[in-house]
């Protein structure tokens, strides 16, 4: 017994100080599948209700509505290659994507979709905020 | 338990200090932290959630591999080297770990000397170096918390602004990872530095860190 609670403290412990949450991982890649599977159907609506706040806004611009935005996107996911969580912030490699998400009080929700790598620089996201 | 208080007092002192300081560093850092989070539209930790994360763990442990490094140079440097007329010097001539004899080890051991001192071989060795070694392993482990917890900081960072997190290896030799260790080493091989010069020719009267008041500059190895 004392073994066990020294095997999860010592977990915790180490969980904190790497920022590490392992079912971290599924439920960012969860959404992200959500966001992509949402715009490869057509449902905008559902695509812009997983953005973050800023994102959806960054997308209504022009009279354009979110939903209508985010679909004339041409967006492609596919199948998750890889997801990292660190603290609040997460970031899901998709097949034809790369896409970054925040962690909030209702779930995970994307800030960053459409991402192109720039070697140093920041991710140049067709999604953003 | 007036005596133990009494007897202790040095070491309970700084105990209580460190306890408060690292509690108030805790509140402080708390505050600090959810003012950014708030700034960029994320959510606010909890105390008890600060103080489990990475960003509270990395400002503890860098400031303890350096204060524990300090002291190994310092146990580690005054073995070999002195400064003449500081009391947190040997005399010059006594260069060295010295012989059985100045330092009551093996048959030279005093009836009240740690057992582990009346020994010889191995176990003699590693008590005439214990001091060392601990500030050192302390120094080495605090180190390696501070690039664990550094990464997990400056990944979620990076992430935020949308750049690719880390390796550790990627980390530790980050800018990040060096500015972090550099501007806590120079205040302590500064304020080492400053207390071994200071002390040839400043006075602090009835503090064993200084030489008596009326003793000459010039001489070193003497406390007060």
């Amino acid at each position: 017994m004392n073994r066990r609670i020294t095997f999860i403290a010592i977990s915790a412990l180490l969980a904190g100080l790497t920022g590490c949450a392992s079912a971290g991982h599924g439920a960012a890649g969860q959404a992200a599948e959500s966001f992509h599977g949402a715009v490869a159907g057509g449902q905008g609506e559902q695509a812009c209700a997983l953005l973050t706040p800023r994102a959806a806004e960054s997308l209504r611009s022009g009279g354009e509505e979110c939903a209508q935005a985010v679909l004339s996107l041409n967006l492609s996911g596919g199948a998750i290659r890889r997801a990292e969580v660190w603290g609040d912030e997460a970031q899901v490699r998709l097949e034809h994507d790369t896409v970054f998400l925040h962690r909030f009080p209702q779930g995970w929700l994307v800030r960053g979709a459409g991402c192109q790598a720039r070697g140093d620089l920041p991710y140049d996201c067709e999604v953003e905020g | 338990m007036r005596s133990f208080l009494k007897d202790n007092a040095l070491s309970l002192f700084f105990l209580v200090l460190f306890l408060l300081a690292l509690a108030g560093q805790s509140v402080a850092g708390n505050a600090d932290y959810n003012e950014r989070q708030v700034a960029e539209g994320g959510a606010a930790l909890s105390w008890a959630e600060y103080v489990t994360s990475s960003d509270f763990a990395v400002d503890v442990a860098e400031n303890w591999q350096s204060e524990y490094l300090q002291f190994l140079l310092f146990i580690m440097a005054t073995v070999w080297w002195v400064q003449r007329g500081s009391p947190e010097s040997k005399e010059p001539g006594k260069e060295g770990t010295e012989s059985d004899s100045d330092q009551q080890v093996g048959r030279h051991s005093e009836p009240d000397s740690p057992a582990w001192a009346k020994t010889t071989g191995l176990r003699l060795k590693l008590y005439s170096n214990s001091l060392g070694m601990t500030m050192g392993l302390i120094f080495l482990l605090s180190w390696l918390t501070q690039s664990l917890a550094g990464r997990a900081a400056y990944n979620a960072e990076q992430l935020a602004r949308l750049q690719d997190p880390l390796s550790w290896w990627e980390y530790v030799g980050s800018a990040d990872f060096w500015n972090r260790t550099l501007q806590n080493w120079q205040s302590e091989f500064l304020a080492v530095l400053s207390m071994v010069v200071l002390s040839v020719y400043l006075r602090q009267r009835g503090s064993p860190e200084s030489k008596p008041v009326g003793a000459a500059h010039k001489a070193t190895g003497v406390e007060g």
